[in-house]
């Protein structure tokens, strides 16, 4: 049992050092001592004022950036983890059930004035997302359930066909707009960016996925229950109907508030759960918040490859991470019994 | 009388070859071999009277060589001049192949910035001849003027245009060439606004900065069209930022979308300014008056001088490009 907290350990040792490395790479090279130094001041408070061009590379671009991909990669890997307990199946993620492309969906609508601002800008447009994510997982989970049981066959096709509806409407919303910059829209939304992080963009987020975070950890146990079975939950007096529905309207809430802050990054949630489950095993109360500090390192890891990898311009993020998610995918699709654990 | 018949015989016997002589006079005229600037050699059918036009820059070329009135269709997205207005429109991006068929242009014009080579194709198996320009310099512009006037039939006024064009380029060049080098603010030059695109090595974009007494500070980047960072531009510290963002841009916007530049020279001496894409984004004589507008606003103490030395020349060019539109 100390296995587990060896893993915690070294994973928290691990992102510390990719946070130190997304802020000292970039487009403009810096030396580390000075990056360290901007990090030392605002952090710490001590050193002198730093020069304001570094200060705002550093504080105002960099690390911002960097702890949005923590964020958005830690979120989108515990819903996998979550849709994966779900519908007990480890070839579930938020990006292949849909929810990803019908929370673009959502926000561009709104984004190009398709729907009306209930509340403010920034509100809105994570409620949108939420609401397009909702509806396209909700479909998607009526066609592939069968009683409670739940045909993976289905639902990954169902998936797949609400993923592709969700991206013809966010395509066709984006092309039919006088939105001048109509190719790079349309590629935010489908292949997701993290570029334009900036501090006050980041609390939403980070509070709805710190929530998600915290409700699947308390939940930990159902969660181990579910894995072994439904029926086998229910006599244990778990209202499992109720455990369903709260999962899928997380799933959407997080996913949603994410893919408002950075479009639709794939296959995040695929890879991180199943490389967590070979280091520390199945149990959600070590599993969960593994996978949200590996999610993390990943996703850090992915965006600062997708800045840095073309010279003179940046990749969707999203490119990145299906090019590793995509074969990994495939060869967890031929391994016909995969079980977990 | 009777050698008559002998004339008569001598005559017949003549007839083939004098036909034949009519024939090879008038194929002098057509067809002819031209090359495009993406060495296709196509042969063309003389005069050319009906012209499709596929960018709104190579529209603007042919007013300019004085041989609007050839032009049948032009593309959505043509604005310039006045008088593309009545004419009928076809889809450039992508192409509509029906509607540039049924104008039935004896040549196409259309150029590898906006148009893709790759139509081509299909253009020749319509039987369609397609003549595509390559501008990468402000020769280039000035190469195509003289091009469109040799294939439209107008040479004398395209040629007209050209020695306007570069009366008013070498005037420029003199006034820039006077400012002190340490004079010359580093400029940036945008096309968006949000996403940073801008102009690359090889660029006519520097070209025009330099004759606006400035200096391009992304005139060594290695990527024809980049797309630049927050961070590039906080590190290379512009003096001034110029986008192709329209008359009507409000600068606090990209302050907006980049709020750490508020220490940029550019940024922090109100020195972001913005003109009409037209002037800057199509490779077409009016980027001259781009590189004008541009001088008055890199250099607006030095704008009294310079008027006396504008006066005459855009007189000139007026003149000129007057008798070239009474000519075609």
């Amino acid at each position: 049992m100390r296995r587990p907290w060896i893993v915690g350990l070294g994973l928290t040792a691990t992102l510390i050092v990719t946070i130190g490395a997304a802020v000292s790479i970039g487009s403009v090279s810096t030396g580390w001592t000075d990056v360290y130094r901007v990090l030392a001041h605002h952090l710490l408070g001590i050193g002198p004022a730093p020069e304001p061009t570094l200060d705002r590379i550093v504080w105002r671009l960099r690390l911002p950036r960097a702890v949005l991909a923590c964020i958005v990669g830690g979120g989108l890997s515990i819903i996998g983890v979550a849709m994966q307990t779900l519908v007990r199946n480890p070839l579930a993620e938020p990006y292949i059930l849909g929810i990803s492309s019908g929370a673009s969906a959502g926000a561009s609508l709104f984004y190009l004035g398709f729907l009306p601002p209930l509340l403010s800008k920034a509100l809105t447009m994570p409620v949108a997302a939420f609401l397009g994510g909702l509806v396209s997982i909700t479909i998607v989970y009526l066609v592939a359930r069968d009683g409670s049981y739940v045909s993976v066959a289905r639902l990954l096709l169902a998936g797949v066909a609400m993923s592709a509806l969700m991206a013809s409407i966010t395509s066709f919303v984006t092309f039919s707009s006088p939105e001048p910059d109509k190719l790079r829209a349309v590629l935010f939304w489908l292949l997701g960016s993290l570029s334009g992080a900036q501090w006050s963009l980041l609390p939403l987020p980070a509070l709805t996925t710190a929530f998600g975070l915290g409700v699947l950890v308390v939940l930990a146990r159902p969660l181990d229950a579910m894995l072994v079975g439904e029926e086998p939950a229910q006599s244990l007096g778990m209202p499992v109907e109720a455990l369903k529905r709260g999962l899928i309207v997380l799933a959407a809430l997080v996913t949603g508030t994410l893919v408002a802050v950075s479009g639709s990054i794939g296959f995040v949630g695929l890879i991180v759960p199943h490389a967590v489950r070979l280091l520390v095993g199945v149990p959600h109360r070590r599993l969960v918040p593994l996978s949200f500090v590996t999610g993390a390192i990943f996703l850090c890891w992915a965006d600062l490859a997708a800045r840095t990898v073309l010279s003179g311009q940046e990749l969707p993020v999203g490119i990145l991470t299906a090019l590793c998610g995509v074969p990994f995918f495939l060869a967890l699709l031929r391994q016909r019994s995969y079980q977990f654990g | 009388m009777f050698l008559m018949p002998r004339r008569l015989g001598v005559l017949l016997a003549l007839l083939p070859l004098l036909v034949l002589a009519a024939c090879t006079s008038s194929s002098e005229e057509s067809p002819t071999q031209v090359t495009d600037d993406l060495d296709r050699t196509m042969s063309l059918d003389r005069p050319i009277e009906r012209v499709v036009s596929l960018a709104p820059s190579v529209t603007e070329l042919v007013y300019a060589a004085g041989a609007g009135s050839t032009l049948v269709a032009v593309t959505t997205s043509d604005d310039y001049p006045p008088a593309v207005d009545t004419l009928p429109q076809v889809s450039a991006l992508p192409v509509d192949f029906e509607a540039v068929a049924s104008h039935e242009p004896d040549l196409i014009l259309a150029t590898d910035q906006i148009n893709s080579p790759g139509d081509t194709d299909t253009f020749e198996a319509l039987d369609l001849p397609v003549y595509f320009f390559s501008f990468s310099s402000v020769d280039d512009i000035l190469e195509g003027l003289r091009t469109t006037g040799g294939l439209l039939g107008t040479e004398q006024a395209a040629a007209d245009s050209v020695q306007a064009l570069e009366a008013h380029i070498e005037t420029l060049r003199t006034r820039a060439e006077a400012i002190p080098t340490e004079d010359r603010p580093r400029v940036l030059v945008l096309v968006g606004d949000e996403t940073l695109y801008s102009f690359g090595r090889g660029s006519y974009i520097h070209t025009l900065v330099e004759l606006a007494g400035g200096r391009s500070i992304t005139a060594d980047l290695d990527t024809q069209a980049p797309t630049l960072s927050d961070e590039y531009v906080l590190t290379e510290k512009p003096d001034v930022i110029i986008g192709a963002w329209g008359e009507d841009y409000d600068p606090s916007r990209l302050l907006d979308f980049h709020p750490t530049w508020d220490v940029v020279p550019a940024v922090q001496n109100d020195r972001v300014f913005s003109l009409p894409p037209g002037l800057l984004l199509r490779p077409t004589p009016r980027v001259i008056d781009g590189a004008q507008r541009m001088f008055h606003l890199l250099h607006p103490s030095r704008g009294s001088t310079s008027s006396s030395l504008r006066g005459p020349s855009s007189n000139h060019v007026t003149s000129r490009s007057l008798r070239s539109g009474t000519r075609s």
